[in-house]
This record gives C-alpha cells, structure tokens and sequence, in this order.
C-alpha cells in the first residue's frame, strides 16, 4: 500500500541499500543520473513524496502534512516495508532534514545519512542567517501560482520524447515539477518555515554533508553550520553551482557519496 | 545591408528579447530590445550574473523548479516571471528557456527568448484573484447557509416550548369562573397570538427544511384519516378565530394517498389567510371533493379581489401583498401551501374575482405506483 502510495521504485543490487529522497520543487526523476550511476553495485531505492510526481494525491491532506516529521513517517513506514537495515539515506534540500529526523526516530533503518545542500532553517533568526524572509517565500509561491508547469496540462498532456536523454524515457512535458497549486503551497511552507536546528544534534547516523558552491538555497555558511552541529559529520564543497548538483553534476555526486561510504 | 548584418540587427532590434547565459550564470549576450525594457544598455548588464536580473523569489523559484527542470527535459516554456528593471523596477515577462548541451550532455549555454506581458499578467492576476475571490465567495455562502439553517432549526426548537407554556396557561386561566368579559376579550386574543405565532414557527422551519435542505420531506401513505385530520383543522381555526363563520364540506369517501399532516398544514394556511384577507363579515367555505383521479381542497373567501400584478408572485417565499397593512406573518404561508401541493404531485392556485377569492389545491388521489397496484 505504502509502496504504491509513493510511488517507490527498487532496482540494482549489492550488499548496502541507497534510499534517495527528493527536495522542494520537483520528484524523484531528480535523483535519476545519481542512482543509475550506482544501481550496479547497490540496491537503489527511489520514492515520490505524498503529493508530488507519481504519488497518489488521494492519501494527500493539509493537516496530515502540516510538519517535515510528517514525511518523515512515511520514510520510516516505506523503509519498514522493505525491511531495510543499516541503509543509506540520500536527501536532497528540505529532504536532508526529513532523513534527519527520520534516523532520529528510527535510529535503525539508517547507518548513513547523505545530505546534498541541507539548511535546518531558511529564515533569517539573529546570528543565524538562513537566507530568506516571509515576504520571499511569498513571493515564490506567487510564481508558482503564476506557473503550474505542467500541473494543469497533467491530465492532457503532450508526450515527449527525451531523445537526447533516453534515460528519462518517454515523460510529460514539465511533469517532474508538476505540483497541485495548494500541495506546492503547503510543502513551501512546511519546508521553509521549519526549524530543525535543535535536532541536528540528536543525529548520531554517520553523516556527509555535500556542498555546492553558489548555492542560494542552501548557502555554504549554513552547510558548515550543519557540520558544526553534526557530531562527527564530514563536509565536502562540491565543484559544483546551484542547488541541485545531483542533476548538474552528477559524477561528483556519486563518487562523493562512494568516497564515503 | 549584408546578409550578417541583417541578421545582427535582427537579433539586435527583434519584437523579443534574448539572452545567452554561460554555465557558471553569466549573461554573455543579450540583445538591445531586453536591455531596453529593462531601461539599460546590452553593454550595462553584459558579463554580470543573470540572477541578479532575478528578485529573490524569482532566483528561488529559478533554481527549485526552472533550472531542475532544464537539466531533465531541456527546455522550459511558456514561463511566467518578472525581471528586474532600472531602479529595482519589476518588469514581467513570459520567457521560453533551452539549454544548449555539447555531445556528453553537459551545459553549453542557457538561452531565453522573452516577451514583455505586463497586459497579460495584468490579465492573469484579474482572473486569478477572482478565481480566489469566488472560491472564498463560495465557500462563505457554504458556511453562511449550514450556520442559517442551524440556527433557524434550534430557534424553532426553542420558541416552540414557551409557546407551548403560554397556551396551556391560558387555557387554564380560562376555566376560572371570576374572569369579566373584557378578562375573557383578552386571553382570546392572546389566544390567537399565540396561535399565530405557533404558524410562523412552523413556517420557519418548513423553510429551512425547504429551500435549506433537501426539499419538503413527505410520509405518504393510503390516508385513512384524512377527513379527522382536515375537521380538527377547520375546528382549530374556529377556536382561534371566534365570530367568524366557517362552512366545511368535506366530502371525502375513500382514500387518498398523501402525508395527511402535511394536507392538514396546507389546508391551515390557507384558512390562515382566508381569515386575514377575507371580509370579516361573510363566511369562508372549505371544500373537499374527490373522484377516482383527483383531489380537490378549497378555501373561498370573500374580500377585495387580488390584483392581478400581486397574483404572479403570491407562491414566492417572503411575498407580501400590499393589500393591507397588518402585522401579518413573514409571507411564508402560502409558499409552504404551494411546496406541499407541489410534493405532492399536484399544484395550489387561486381564482379571485368581485365574487370571491378561491385558493385550491389538486393532486392526483393516489400516486402512479399506488394506482398500478389499485
């Protein structure tokens, strides 16, 4: 049920598993390059967030989504019904903290936690600056009211053939990011507004923290405020801008990840 | 001009604008039109970052949604969102992006061809807030109809058990023996006060019920007490209205399929009326006949004719004639008449003429299915 709900798609094989969560904005095709890359020496194990991509928009509600510990139940639940032990969590973005927190509350589904551009907060809050004000969040949001990018052509859509990235097979246009307006909204808000600045040192999972350089989103400082607050944590700036280096620089993104573990 | 040059002036002086941007977020071309509309020169914004074109809500926008998006499918279009202008000025913008890659796939340039759509987002925003505004609209009226329709459901309710406490206090003040005729005057006329006042409640949550819920609910049946139901009516309506004269003629023989209660309500209200409107000097004549088909209930009184423009709207909900000031009741009586008739298959008109004004009610005696079974 569960599987299905979030669309949960297992592949590859080895002896560890990689379960990779993706960030605000778009679903788990963004961490396609990525698993690919590793799906012949790991089981690989990809899922869309209630709400997002494939997931069914039915188990969706406001108030069943209204915190990140909320997604970060249905990570335990989905790791529960693979009976995954010992595996390897991959966040992106907001997902770094919803594994965060997830690990927490199940300290034995993952050994590993791999944060790809986490920030624990994204406001501004005296010494620590996360970044960004209400008005600016607002203002995003606004866009995306402006642009549903697929979400209202979901149900006619034009195919498309990815010739020149075969991997993605035949999708819909705009559709890894295509959001229902309210879900988008609510996740904003869910996403931007939480602090988890207190539970960064309750995680005791093994922990990488990847960096890009140029990143808005996640600037560097709060990537570094991250590994302060991480015991034992490894932080490593990635020779990659912006915020999704798994889609720009994959390689890097992989053999980072190898590295470490 | 040479064939170069046209096409530089082309890209220079096109109705669109265009940027180039390198990989590492630098625009490396741009053309006069843009530079323009952003109230610069190509050469002021050249080799500068593209996002500083881009507010924060933009760049944030930009980097969750358009630049993932790029990298996954290679283009992007039909997008929405503003540039920043001369002195921080935002100027909109509809913008089709590509992403041109070299032969492994990586990032060669981002390209942008943008119309400026300050008319159109004008356009959208109007539709957008009043797709908002309608949305909220409905939603108040939603709660605005539950909450109306509970209140009125618990104020009937209540009114009702007080009302109920008057009139039985009446009744036993009545029985005293010490009472003077003006003593006896006036409890009459609390009488009919309360009386009336039970109608309209009763009106009220018929309404409710009504137009608020799911329509009048009927409980048919092959009534045999029909006849009881319609005399205790007339009779409670000549309790409440001494002096006057109230014929009944009810000729009804056998059995009709209908809620009786609801046929004894219809049959009150229009007694109800007939007494307010009715000359108070003559007689009011109720009449019921029947055969194998059809039901007729009447009422006749006999005051001034109603007008014709009146006569259109006497059904609708709340409608008072003008006929004669009266503290009258809320206009609902004869509506809950025309409801009744309607549940029942039938309809409720009005003859009304210098020799009378006649309301009936007629409806088929037994209903379609009750009649195959008969």
């Amino acid at each position: 049920m569960i599987l299905e709900q979030n669309n949960v798609q297992t592949y590859g094989s080895g002896a560890r598993t990689l379960v990779f969560a993706h960030g605000y904005g778009c679903d788990q095709n963004m961490w396609r390059p990525v698993a690919d890359a590793m799906a012949d020496r790991y089981r690989v194990v990809l899922f869309d967030y209630i709400g997002f991509g494939q997931s069914d928009l039915s188990a969706y509600a406001s108030d069943k989504y209204a915190t990140l510990q909320d997604y970060a139940t249905d990570v335990i639940k989905i790791a529960r019904e693979l009976e995954l032990q010992n595996a390897v969590f991959v966040g992106h973005s907001v997902s770094a903290m919803i594994g965060a927190l997830a690990s927490i509350s199940a300290p034995d589904l993952f050994d590993d936690l791999i944060m790809v551009g986490p920030s624990p907060y994204y406001m501004k809050d005296g010494d620590y600056n996360g970044g960004f004000s209400p008005a600016e969040i607002e203002e995003m949001l606004e866009f995306l009211d402006h642009n549903h990018l697929g979400w209202s052509q979901a149900m006619a859509p034009a195919i498309m053939g990815n010739t020149d990235r075969p991997e993605l097979g035949e999708t819909l246009t705009n559709s890894f990011c295509a959001t229902d307006p309210q879900v988008a909204r609510d996740f904003a808000k869910v996403t931007f507004l939480s602090d988890c600045r207190d539970k960064l040192p309750e995680v005791k999972a093994r922990t990488l923290i990847l960096q890009c350089v140029d990143d808005i989103i996640a600037p560097e400082h709060v990537g570094a405020y991250v590994h302060a607050n991480i015991a034992g944590s490894t932080f490593k700036v990635l020779d990659a801008s912006g915020h999704c280096p798994n889609l720009s620089a994959p390689h890097q993104v992989t053999a980072a990840i190898e590295a470490f573990l | 001009m040479s064939a170069r040059a046209d096409l530089f002036d082309l890209f220079n002086e096109a109705p669109c604008g265009f940027i180039s941007v390198c990989p590492k977020g630098l625009i490396v071309r741009i053309n006069r039109t843009l530079a323009e509309w952003l109230g610069k020169t190509p050469e002021d914004l050249m080799d500068t970052p593209f996002r500083d074109l881009l507010s924060v809500g933009g760049r944030m926008a930009y980097e969750t949604h358009i630049r993932p998006l790029l990298r996954m499918q290679g283009f992007v279009h039909e997008v929405s969102f503003d540039l920043l202008g001369a002195e921080e000025t935002r100027v909109p913008f509809i913008a089709n992006v590509s992403e041109r890659r070299d032969a492994d796939g990586g990032v060669l340039s981002y390209r942008f061809a943008l119309f400026k759509s300050q008319d159109r987002r004008l356009y959208e925003k109007t539709l957008l807030e009043a797709r908002k505004a309608a949305e909220a609209e409905v939603e108040r009226e939603r709660q605005t109809a539950l909450l109306r329709d509970q209140f009125i459901a618990v104020l009937g309710h209540d009114l009702r058990n007080p009302l109920a406490a008057i009139v039985s206090g009446i009744r036993i003040m009545k029985r005293r023996s010490t009472l003077t005729e003006r003593d006896i005057m006036m409890l009459d006329e609390m009488t009919k006060s309360a009386w009336r006042a039970e109608h309209l409640i009763k009106d009220v949550l018929d309404l409710a019920r009504g137009t608020l819920g799911d329509g009048l609910v009927l409980q048919c049946e092959l009534a045999t007490n029909l006849p009881e139901v319609l005399g205790q009516v007339v009779e409670e309506i000549r309790l409440g209205a001494p002096g006057r004269t109230i014929n009944a003629d009810l000729n009804i023989d056998r059995h009709v399929f209908c809620d009786s209660e609801r046929v004894g309500q219809l049959l009150s209200n229009l007694l109800a009326n007939a007494i307010t409107h009715g000359d108070p000097a003559r007689e009011i004549n109720v009449s019921a006949t029947l055969d194998d088909d059809l039901f007729t209930l009447s009422v006749e009184n006999f005051g001034d004719p109603i007008p014709d423009d009146l006569r259109e709207n006497l059904f609708q909900p709340f409608f008072r004639g003008n006929v004669r000031e009266r503290r009258e009741g809320l206009g609902l009586g004869l509506f809950i008449v025309s409801e009744i008739g309607k549940a029942h298959g039938g309809q409720v008109a009005v003859d009304s003429t210098d020799q009378g004004t006649r309301f009936y009610l007629k409806m088929p005696r037994l209903a379609k299915e009750t009649a195959a079974e008969a």
